[in-house]
């Protein structure tokens, strides 16, 4: 191609490009407003999750009780607990549990409304729903507390048996969450991968858990983005048609060809340096003396659970 | 200045030779067609052409990541296939021989946190844990990147995963580093950086082979240029000083436009 030629080779703008679009209304009145669509909403809770990582990180930093303990000691504590409150038959005692979570997330610096909230949010949702129908006389027979409603003149309503299962369980799955998120809140994403992999976890499967938290941030971006470059082509209100609907579709089908050429990318790199299918990771874990002092707490606590429950219960 | 067959070298005298390699995608899309190289110990080579010519593919090639359809590599003088990287012993002296920055940051850094990251090659590469400890911490401080040893990858912008996959790369210490245009979305400051640790890199004795359009810092980063043509040829070989000055030869594989002012 010739100097002259390429400079001549110039874009030839449309006439109606050159010419403004009717935009806003001159007089600059307001129109209806409308609430955020479904897919904002989905995209915010993405960005609320990152927050979330990001505070765990924080936390996971503090010099708090927990925070200084092994997480080794502290992954195998928690599994022993998590058994032991699973085997209490006693609420007295769950909370009693559930207290000791609360006093130990104070001693590790964690914000104790950020943490009863965390674990409150979630175990009515998917526990106190699910155990509902179980306190009702229909389906757990016994001594009826309150009356609903009454069939062929019998009382229906919440029984005492019902309602003392239905607080087992929930009160079982808060200590239960509480634990975990004891855990997770004072433990580094890292420490805790190489935790599980010195306890016996698959190498490959820490690897791949791994590599998931580390591209779900990543392909959040990219749907943000995509997201983003609609809105900003969306002139008027965002419908929830089937438009919407198409782009989601595009959206999952364009995400998951980029999911897969970026899967493609990253084994080559890991290839390049040296990978053959057996990851191998630093691992720098040394017991201490607290660890040691932890694990025996640990044991001890367990004990006191399943004694404790037992003499409760007899 | 057109490109020539590539003289027939003793094996000691050659870190990679390819010799009328072709390649294409899915069978249907070429990106190599009939490419001669040979690149030599020390050397400092830029790979030189338009979007899609094919340099990021004969970079993967000289990775052992991707295997030329017809035509034959040779890396420190012995055929690189998939055949031969399936030796144990001989991926492992490869890989620890040649190291590869991608041009895609994200794909590169891909642990947890930095300092897992910078640690993997070492440890795939057969070191103890305390001795690629001890490595990943001296190259933290050569680069400077202390304080993003503990950070995860999500939490570093673009020049600093450049500089953490630099890092991953450099802590198994390769003969050979392959830079897939290194300087590419990078701000000046991180561009300056990076030209500059190529060009120490280079005085170090490293052989480099960079894929770049960024013709301004040729001169500082590549004793030989070697320039692809849109069609995925190599249509001319020579000193970034020579290459710079045929304005026709770079207007014609697209590296410059009329308008373009050359550095």
């Amino acid at each position: 191609m010739s100097e002259q030629a390429a400079v001549s080779e110039r874009v030839q703008v449309p006439q109606w490009l050159l010419q403004p679009e009717l935009g806003m209304c001159p007089c600059g009145c307001v129109g209806k407003r409308k609430k955020g669509s479904y897919l904002r909403k989905t995209l915010n809770g993405g960005a609320g999750l990152l927050r979330q990582v990001m505070f765990s990180d924080d936390t996971a930093r503090q010099d708090g009780l927990l925070q200084r303990i092994d997480p080794r000691v502290k992954f195998l504590s928690v599994i022993v607990l998590l058994v032991a409150a699973g085997l209490a038959r006693n609420i007295a005692t769950l909370v009693a549990v559930y207290a000791v979570t609360l006093a130990l997330a104070a001693a590790s610096r964690l914000p104790v409304g950020f943490f009863v909230k965390r674990v409150w949010l979630f175990v009515p949702i998917f526990t106190g729903i699910m155990v509902l129908p179980a306190t009702l006389s229909v389906v757990t027979h016994g001594d009826v507390v309150l009356t609903l409603w009454h069939w062929h003149g019998r009382a229906e309503g919440f029984t005492s048996q019902g309602l003392t299962s239905a607080g087992l369980i929930v009160s079982r799955v808060a200590v239960s969450i509480s634990l975990v998120v004891l855990l997770t809140l004072t433990t580094p994403w890292v420490r805790l991968l190489a935790a599980l992999r010195s306890v016996g976890v698959p190498r490959i499967f820490i690897l791949i858990i791994g590599m998931a938290y580390r591209y779900i941030f990543l392909l959040l971006n990219t749907v943000t983005d995509m997201y983003q470059a609609r809105t900003s082509r969306t002139i008027g209100a965002a419908k929830h048609d089937g438009g919407a609907r198409a782009f989601l579709g595009a959206s999952g089908g364009a995400l998951f060809g980029k999911a897969n050429q970026l899967s493609e990318e990253v084994h080559q790199a890991m290839t390049a340096r040296g990978y053959r299918g057996d990851a191998k990771t630093l691992q720098s874990f040394r017991l201490r003396g607290l660890d040691i002092a932890a694990a025996l707490c640990c044991a001890a606590l367990a004990a006191a659970i399943l004694i404790g429950d037992h003499v409760l219960g007899s | 200045m057109e490109a020539e067959a590539a003289p027939q070298t003793l094996a000691t005298d050659v870190t990679f030779e390819c010799r009328d390699v072709s390649y294409s995608y899915l069978d249907r899309y070429p990106a190599l067609d009939g490419v001669s190289l040979t690149v030599r110990p020390g050397e400092r080579v830029a790979l030189l052409g338009a979007n899609g010519c094919g340099k990021s593919t004969l970079l993967k090639l000289l990775d052992g990541l991707v295997f030329p359809s017809s035509g034959a590599f040779t890396a420190f003088g012995h055929p690189v296939t998939e055949d031969t990287l399936e030796d144990e012993q001989f991926s492992q002296a490869f890989r620890s021989r040649v190291g590869f920055v991608f041009q895609n940051s994200d794909a590169q850094v891909f642990s947890p946190n930095v300092r897992e990251e910078i640690a993997f090659g070492p440890l795939q590469l057969g070191l103890a844990p305390d001795e690629a400890s001890a490595r990943v911490d001296e190259v933290i401080a050569m680069l400077d990147i202390a304080a993003l040893a503990d950070r995860a990858p999500f939490q570093l912008s673009g020049g600093q995963k450049k500089r953490v996959a630099i890092a991953s790369v450099l802590a198994t210490n390769p003969e050979v580093l392959l830079f897939d245009e290194p300087t590419a979305a990078l701000d000046p400051r991180s561009q300056y950086w990076l030209t500059d640790l190529i060009e120490q890199l280079g005085a170090a004795g490293k052989t480099i082979v960079h894929a770049t359009h960024d013709l301004d810092v040729l001169p500082r980063i590549a004793d030989r240029c070697v320039v692809f043509s849109e069609e995925h040829r190599i249509v001319a070989e020579g000193a970034p000083e020579e290459i710079l000055a045929d304005r026709e030869l770079l207007l014609s594989v697209n590296l410059i436009h009329p308008g373009s002012r050359l550095p």
